[in-house]
C-alpha cells in the first residue's frame, strides 16, 4: 500500500472525538494555555456522534436548585455506583458551563426578562432548551476561532503508548488513505459510547472506539455492566429520534398492546417522566408478559406543544413528517417504541481531574466509566471542560514527548490489515451477528445468567472466528472493520461484567432480584495485561461520600413494583412470572 | 429507505452534504462534480444532508435503510 505517512508533531493536547465533550476539552485546553491543540474526528467535528442530535434539552443545576438533592437523585440513578465527588463537581460546573456556551454563541431558549427558559422534561428538575444542531455548530466555530486545529474524516485506530505513558495516536484518513501519526504531550479520549448501531438514528457512528483503544494499551476500564441509563427508548420501526424527553415533557404517553397507559401503574407519580432505568425496566416487563408493542401516543398534543417541538426538535419532527406520522402540524398516528441497544459501558476509569490511570491519558464524556460521567450533554460538557484543562496542565508540566520504540510501523500494518483481505468477511455480516447476540432485551436489559453466558459464547465466537477474517473493499469499509473490532470487544467486556454482578441494581436480573448493599458496593474493573484480561473489583469508598445506602440486602425497587402489582413473585431467590404459573 | 435521492439538476457540488454526513454515505463525483450516494446501506436517516443542503436537492425518508435488529 502506497499511502503516505504524515507526522503531526509538537502537540500539547490531542483531543480524539468531535462531540460536545471533545469540543469542550479542546476549547478549555486552549483557554488553559495549551499552545497547540489538535482535535481529530472520524466524521466532521460538530456533526458526529450523539451531540449534534441531542434532543434540545440540557440538565443544568442552577444556583437556585438544591444541589444536594440533585446529587442524591443522580447517585440513586446510578444505584450508588457513582463517584459522588465527580458528580458533585459536574453539578457545580454545569451552570458556569451553560454561561460559557452562551458566550460561545450557543442559542438557548430565554425568557423575555433575560433569564433562562426552563421547562419540564423527564426527571424532577426543569431543563434548559437549545436549538438543535446550532449548539454544536457554535461550539465548533468557537473552537476554530480560538485556534484549535480540527482534522476531519480521520479515523484514529490506536493510541501510541510506551513505558506506561500515552504519547499520541495514529490513524488513517478516510479519503486519502494517508496514515497520520500524532505526537502529543497529553491526549484526551472523547469518543463516546455505543448503541451497537441499532435503532438510534444519529448515533450509528458511536462505536466504542475509545474503549477499544484504551483497552489495547492497558488502560483500566470499569462499568461494563452499569449506567444511569441502561438503554434509551426510541421509535422502533422508523429512523426517528432522539426526542423522548421533549415528547414526554409535552404530554405524550406510552400505551401497551392492550391500549393501557401502563406507566401509571408502575410509576404513579412521574409516569412517563420517570427515569430511563424505570422506563426501560417496565418496557421489558410489559414485553415479557406479551404486552408489546409499546406505542407512543402524542395525537392529543395541541398547536402550542407542536410549535415547541418544531423549534427544539426540527430533525425528528421532519423525520416524522417524512413518513406521515406528523401531518398538518399534528401527530396522526401512534408510534411504536422499544429500547435501543444496551448502553452500559466499559469506560475509562478517571479521577477528579479526568486523568486515567495511564500517564498522559485523559477521558471525557461517555468515553469515561459510567460511575464518573452520567448520561447527557451537560455531563459530557463539564467532564470535557475539566479534562481539557487538566490535559493542558499535564502538557505544560511534561518534559517532552516520549518516543514510541518503533511501534508506528506495526500500528500502520494493523490499521491497513483488512484492506489486504478484500475477499474477507464483510463488516456488515459481523455486525448483524453481534447485534443478534446483544440487542435482544432479555440479554442485557432483562438479565439472567445462562442467557448472558450464551450471548457471551456467541460474542467470543465472533471475536475468534470472524474478526481475524474481516476484509475491507476500500477505506470506507476499513473504518467499519475497525469499528467492528471495538464493538465486539465492548460486547465481551459488557457481558462479562454483567455476569459477574450477581444482583439487580438499576437493571433487572431474574436470577438475582435483590440489591446487595452488603457485598456489591463495588466497581468491576478490567485491564489488559500482556495477552491476559485481568478482572477485579474495587470497593466504592462510600464512607467518604455524602450519600450511602443502608448496608443491607433487599428486593430491588424495580422488582418490588411488579411484585406488589402481582406480576412476579420471588421463589428460592429467583423471579417467578405469575403468568407462567 | 434513508437518503432517497440527490437531484442532479439542483446539486451545485458545494460538498456540504459530504461534509456533514456522519456515516460517510455521500461523496462527490470527481467527474460530474456533483454529490452522489456511495454507501447507501450506512445511511441512518439523520436528515443532516437534507436540512443543510443549500439547494434543497436531497430527499430523505425516515425508514430504516436495512432490517434492524430490535430489542423484541
Amino acid at each position: 500500500m502506497d499511502y503516505q505517512t504524515h507526522e503531526v508533531r509538537d502537540i500539547d493536547v490531542l483531543v480524539i472525538g468531535g462531540g460536545i465533550a471533545a469540543t469542550f476539552a479542546a476549547i478549555k485546553a486552549k483557554e488553559a494555555g495549551a499552545r497547540r491543540v489538535v482535535q481529530v474526528d472520524k466524521g466532521t467535528v460538530g456533526k458526529t456522534g450523539n451531540s449534534c442530535f441531542a434532543a434540545g434539552v440540557i440538565h443544568v443545576c442552577f444556583p437556585e436548585d438544591d444541589l444536594d438533592d440533585r446529587l442524591m437523585r443522580l447517585t440513586r440513578a446510578e444505584g450508588y455506583l457513582a463517584q459522588q465527588d465527580l458528580i458533585q463537581d459536574h453539578l457545580q460546573d454545569s451552570y458556569p458551563i451553560l454561561e460559557d456556551m452562551r458566550r460561545y454563541g450557543v442559542r438557548l431558549v430565554m425568557n423575555p426578562d433575560g433569564t433562562y427558559g426552563r421547562m419540564a422534561g423527564r426527571g424532577a428538575y426543569p431543563v434548559v432548551m437549545f436549538y438543535s444542531t446550532q449548539l454544536m455548530d457554535a461550539l465548533r466555530q468557537h473552537a476554530q476561532a480560538i485556534g484549535v486545529e480540527q482534522v476531519n474524516r480521520l479515523y484514529v485506530s490506536e493510541l501510541l503508548a510506551g513505558n506506561g505513558e500515552v504519547s499520541g495516536a495514529v490513524g488513517f484518513h478516510q479519503y486519502s488513505g494517508d496514515f497520520y501519526v500524532f505526537r502529543s504531550r497529553s491526549t484526551v479520549l472523547a469518543t463516546g459510547s455505543t448503541y451497537y448501531k441499532g435503532i438510534h438514528p444519529g448515533q450509528r457512528d458511536c462505536t466504542a472506539d475509545g474503549f477499544g483503544m484504551a483497552y489495547r494499551i492497558g488502560a483500566t476500564l470499569c462499568g461494563g455492566e452499569q449506567n444511569d441509563q441502561p438503554a434509551n427508548a426510541m421509535p422502533a420501526r422508523v429512523d426517528v429520534g432522539p426526542g423522548m424527553n421533549k415528547w414526554m415533557g409535552e404530554g405524550a404517553v406510552f400505551r401497551n398492546a392492550k391500549g393501557e397507559r401502563f406507566m401509571e401503574r408502575y410509576s404513579p407519580k412521574l409516569k412517563e417522566r420517570s427515569g430511563l432505568p424505570q422506563i426501560i425496566a417496565f418496557f421489558c416487563i410489559e414485553a415479557r408478559m406479551g404486552r408489546a408493542p409499546i406505542l407512543m401516543d402524542a395525537t392529543h398534543l395541541g398547536p402550542e406543544n407542536m410549535e415547541r417541538l418544531y423549534q427544539m426538535l426540527p430533525l425528528p419532527q421532519r423525520e416524522f413528517e417524512s413518513i406521515g406520522v406528523v401531518k398538518d402540524g399534528k401527530f396522526q398516528k401512534l408510534v411504536e417504541f422499544c429500547p435501543t441497544g444496551p448502553t452500559t459501558r466499559p469506560g475509562v476509569v478517571v479521577d477528579r481531574s479526568y486523568a486515567s490511570r495511564t500517564a498522559r491519558l485523559f477521558a471525557a464524556g461517555e468515553a469515561c466509566s459510567p460511575s464518573a460521567v452520567v448520561t447527557g450533554l451537560a455531563a459530557a460538557a463539564t467532564s470535557g471542560a475539566r479534562a481539557g484543562a487538566s490535559a493542558a496542565r499535564c502538557a505544560h508540566d511534561s518534559n517532552g514527548i516520549v518516543g514510541d520504540n518503533g511501534l508506528v510501523g506495526e500500528l500502520r500494518e494493523r490499521a491497513f490489515g483488512p484492506l489486504a483481505r478484500a475477499g474477507g468477511l464483510e463488516p456488515d455480516h459481523v455486525l448483524l451477528e453481534l447485534q443478534e447476540a446483544v440487542i435482544p432485551y432479555d440479554v442485557l436489559l432483562l438479565r439472567e445468567g445462562s442467557r448472558m453466558e450464551r450471548a457471551l459464547k456467541r460474542v467470543e465466537t465472533i471475536r475468534d472466528q470472524d474478526l481475524p477474517m474481516l476484509g475491507a473493499y476500500d477505506l470506507h469499509y476499513l473504518r467499519l472493520c475497525h469499528e467492528m473490532r471495538n464493538l465486539v470487544l465492548t460486547a465481551e467486556l459488557q457481558l462479562k461484567a454483567a455476569i459477574q454482578r450477581t444482583e439487580t441494581r438499576n437493571i433487572l436480573r431474574e436470577d438475582y432480584p435483590f440489591t446487595d448493599n452488603v457485598n456489591w458496593l463495588k466497581w468491576i474493573m478490567v485491564r489488559k495485561e500482556g495477552d491476559r484480561q485481568k478482572w477485579w473489583t474495587e470497593d466504592i469508598p462510600i464512607e467518604r461520600y455524602p450519600l450511602a445506602p443502608k448496608r443491607e440486602v433487599e428486593l430491588a425497587y424495580l422488582w418490588r413494583v411488579p411484585r406488589d402489582l402481582g406480576i412476579v413473585s420471588i421463589q428460592d431467590g429467583r423471579v417467578q412470572w405469575e403468568f407462567e404459573k | 429507505m434513508g437518503i432517497r435521492k440527490i437531484d442532479m439538476k439542483l446539486c451545485i457540488g458545494c460538498n456540504v452534504c459530504v461534509d456533514v454526513c456522519p456515516l460517510d454515505v455521500i461523496r462527490l463525483n470527481p467527474v460530474s462534480k456533483k454529490a452522489y450516494i456511495k454507501y447507501l446501506r450506512d445511511c441512518q436517516s439523520c436528515f443532516l444532508c437534507e436540512v443543510e443542503c443549500p439547494e434543497d436537492a436531497i430527499e430523505v425518508v425516515a425508514v430504516h435503510e436495512r432490517r434492524m435488529v430490535t430489542a423484541w
